[in-house]
């Protein structure tokens, strides 16, 4: 390993001032510093810090997304690896070029919504089609806001809501029918060729309810990485114990989602599906966990995240049942996003009117 | 007392209770500055031999607080750049207190408590008063509303309370009976550690019917000890009329020396600790007394960074800092980062201490890691992650006052009470993006003060 090491300290010279690559500094240092830990010092106290930097913590995020990725590969076969690539690179790209144009680093946020983005996706849709959504989201949903920590919307669904309005017709016939038997599609690699079906969701408004085992296990059609109930379960429930994400927003979204989903299938049984089914349709679960979660364009406060999380509970369980949509988890959190710095505001207002008396 | 908020970081490398003697110097390198003095009033002349316990300067901003001589030794003040340097340091029978020479400010007419602090001042037991809400040194003849007497430290690493009062509880409890004896009614509050220790009971026991005083249990966890937490803690408001005044295990038993035996207090019991240190344990120091000869002989480590104090709120001692100064609790030594790890960031990492819970160390029971100077990862932008808050015990929003500093709203800086921050550095500690935030605060509270209030103090 000290080769690589020493291959990198050669190079390095270009990459500094007055060397020939000086404005590719930004992709040099983070392919230095993705193999070795940065050698930066403290300057000022304190001296010592806690070993988790933003590249374990996004580490975290992709580690939870694995059980969807394969979930995803065992249902939708290895287009999901060509989808997944495609992403990375286009989505790769327009981060570059900023971070080099700005001089600013790159940022490891965007593996995680390289990664998250082919998951939020039909299995079947085109891969142009993929990189124009990733390049579209990471472009106006993060980039003009002046990159990672000042976006106010999650980037990947900016990029998905840009498809849903643009492509409504490749969006909504691109999903494929999962793989099964003990290797699903995972020797398959198959498009828009192989049959297609209506998500569960968008077949209830015609009265074909999937049954709540087949959403549990995934075997239904749907968004990529949405479709396997257990195993959004399992990474999310890691990413909260490791409090990446944080509890209390996949508690509100949950919890008020199930509060009036019960209150509303009571009163009014023909039109509101019974709430169980609604939690694993769909991408009720891994917006909870994987996307309302992104602690950037989420509220600040706790108080205002639980404000958040019942508005995009609610919202997605309104949209659902009465609107033309069948699916409302992307404009819920989109329209949480908007919400977010309102929210944040009341909250830190009533923060510091108890701070007020403090010293 | 609800606390909000700290965090025990687990460094190898702490202190045992064990306290060692160091040879006698042969020369004292005396800095003339300290974290709160500037002792810029030069009172002995180039080559003048001085005797123990003589004040060579004072600091004439700080009510002329002495700084002593520890030892008899020849002065030579133009030697060493910031330092008086005492040369042919003997240590001669340490002379009983006459108070001849006069402080300048001090009232004519004292009364047995008046003259109680002009001696404690005088023998340098004076510095070790806090004011516990700002930090600087009390006026000697003020009277504050309250006193906090604390017998924890809890940063890693600074010298133990437990270690300095255990083997001299008697001079302890006479020392708080002193200090009662400056004040008329106002309350002690003594901070003893929350948990059942040998020595809690026993101060306990040795204090029943000498002193009163309120005795507050504190948990154990950084920075709980810090006197701007405990007075607010304990209710008591900041007004600049009637100070609370605080004042560590160490100071209680300069107060007993200065008062009982009327003897001057220079030396301290300081820490040496951190992961570079061979052997952490507690010394027996004097101000003055040269920092290599302490470091080199006690660490085997090749590159080093020494901390004047802990590793949290510590500075590094400067190449042209030669001796400990007069306020040093203890030094630090950390190993400078120098290995880069392969892959770091992919690693298990069950080796690895974290406020977070992003590594496999989560399902082990804590252990001390050896901890370096190192960065730990690259600077990024802020995403409210929210670890500063948790970790913060002032309860104010560091990552959102770090926002508004980068955006100059000073004002708003101020409405989301900047001012409470204690310096801590724990919410640097956490932050995954590795934000200067201490820095940051202390920055952003002194721009604060010079771009709102000047206009104030002229007035």
């Amino acid at each position: 390993m000290r080769l690589l090491l020493g291959i990198l300290d050669r190079v390095r010279p270009i990459f500094e001032d007055g060397g020939k690559l000086r404005p590719m500094k930004p992709v040099f240092d983070a392919t230095e510093n993705f193999f070795y830990a940065p050698s930066a010092r403290t300057q000022n106290a304190p001296h010592i810090r806690d070993p988790l930097d933003l590249k374990r913590f996004m580490s975290m995020v992709i580690i939870g997304l694995a059980p969807c990725v394969v979930a995803a590969f065992y249902f939708f076969g290895l287009r999901m690896l060509a989808m997944i690539v495609v992403s990375y690179a286009a989505g790769g790209a327009v981060e570059m070029l900023f971070a080099v144009v700005r001089k600013e680093e790159i940022n490891e946020g965007f593996l995680v919504t390289g990664l998250i983005f082919p998951l939020i996706l039909p299995p079947g849709l085109p891969l142009w089609i993929v990189a124009v959504g990733v390049a579209f989201g990471v472009l106006v949903g993060k980039e003009i806001f002046g990159g990672t920590g000042r976006n106010p919307f999650n980037p990947a669904l900016v990029g998905r809501c840009f498809l849903v309005l643009g492509y409504p017709g490749v969006m909504s016939a691109t999903y494929i029918v999962p793989g099964s038997g003990p290797l699903g599609r995972l020797t398959e690699y198959v498009g828009v060729e192989a049959m297609t079906r209506a998500t569960p969701l968008a077949e209830a408004k015609q009265g074909v309810v999937a049954p709540i085992a087949d959403l549990f296990w995934g075997n239904v059609t749907g968004s990529a990485g949405e479709t396997a109930a257990i195993a959004i379960i399992v990474g999310g429930v890691f990413l909260v114990l490791t409090r990446v994400a944080n509890w209390r927003t996949v508690a509100g979204i949950i919890g008020s989602f199930t509060v009036l989903g019960l209150v509303l299938h009571y009163a009014r049984p023909d039109d509101f599906a019974p709430v169980g089914w609604h939690l694993l349709a769909g991408g009720l679960l891994f917006g909870a966990f994987f996307m309302a979660t992104d602690p950037v364009t989420s509220p600040i406060t706790n108080g205002g995240k639980w404000a958040y999380a019942v508005i995009i509970g609610a919202a997605t369980l309104l949209i659902r049942n009465l609107t033309g949509y069948v699916e409302g988890m992307m404009f819920a959190i989109l329209l949480g996003n908007i919400a977010a710095p309102v929210l944040d505001d009341v909250a830190v207002r009533l923060r510091l009117r108890r701070l007020q008396h403090e010293g | 007392m609800k606390p909000r908020g700290g965090y025990n970081i687990r460094v190898a490398g702490r202190p045992a209770g064990a306290v060692e003697a160091l040879p006698e110097p042969d020369t004292l390198y005396l800095p003339l500055r300290s974290r709160r003095f500037n002792f810029s009033e030069i009172c002995v002349k180039d080559g003048e031999r001085c005797g123990p316990g003589h004040a060579i300067a004072k600091d004439p901003e700080n009510y002329f607080v002495p700084l002593l001589a520890p030892r008899a030794g020849t002065v030579r003040l133009d030697a060493v750049e910031g330092h008086i340097v005492l040369e042919d340091v003997a240590k001669l029978p340490e002379e009983t207190y006459h108070p001849d020479d006069d402080l300048p400010h001090v009232p004519k007419d004292l009364g047995s408590s008046g003259m109680k602090r002009y001696k404690l001042l005088a023998l340098g037991a004076w510095q070790f008063l806090h004011d516990a809400h700002t930090n600087a040194l009390p006026d000697p003849f003020d009277t504050p509303s309250a006193v906090i007497a604390s017998t924890i430290r809890l940063e890693p690493f600074l010298a133990r309370g437990d270690v300095q009062v255990r083997k001299r509880l008697v001079n302890f409890t006479r020392g708080l009976e002193h200090l009662q004896a400056l004040l008329e009614y106002q309350p002690i509050h003594l901070i003893l550690p929350e948990v059942d220790s040998d020595l809690a009971s026993r101060v306990r026991d040795t204090l029943r019917g000498h002193a009163w005083v309120n005795i507050t249990y504190v948990p154990l966890r950084y920075p709980f000890d810090n006197f701007a937490l405990l007075a607010r803690g304990l209710g008591l408001k900041y007004d600049a009329n009637s100070p609370v005044w605080a004042i560590n295990s160490e100071g209680i038993l300069a107060m007993d020396r200065a008062l009982t035996m009327s003897h001057p207090c220079t030396v301290r019991l300081i820490s040496l600790g951190g992961p570079a240190v061979d052997e952490p344990k507690h010394l027996k120091a004097m101000p003055g007394y040269p920092i290599r000869a302490i470091i080199d002989p006690r660490t085997s480590s090749e590159s080093i960074r020494v901390l004047n104090g802990g590793g949290l709120t510590g500075d590094t001692v400067l190449e042209d800092q030669l001796g400990l100064d007069a306020e040093c609790t203890g030094l630090t030594v950390l190993p400078e980062h120098t290995e880069r790890e392969f892959l770091g960031f992919v690693r298990p990492g069950s080796d690895r201490r974290s406020y977070s819970r992003c590594f496999l160390s989560t399902l082990r029971a804590p252990a001390a890691e050896r901890l370096t100077t190192a960065l730990k990862g690259e600077r990024r932008p802020c995403v409210s992650c929210n670890f500063c808050e948790e970790v913060c015990p002032a309860g104010i929003m560091p990552h959102l006052i770090h926002k508004l500093l980068y955006q100059d709203e000073l004002e708003q800086a101020e409405l989301t009470r900047i001012d409470l921050c204690v310096e801590c550095g724990l919410c640097s500690f956490v932050c995954p993006s590795k934000i200067d935030l201490r820095r940051e605060f202390i920055d952003g509270k002194q721009l604060i003060q010079e771009e709102l209030h000047s206009e104030e103090v002229e007035a």
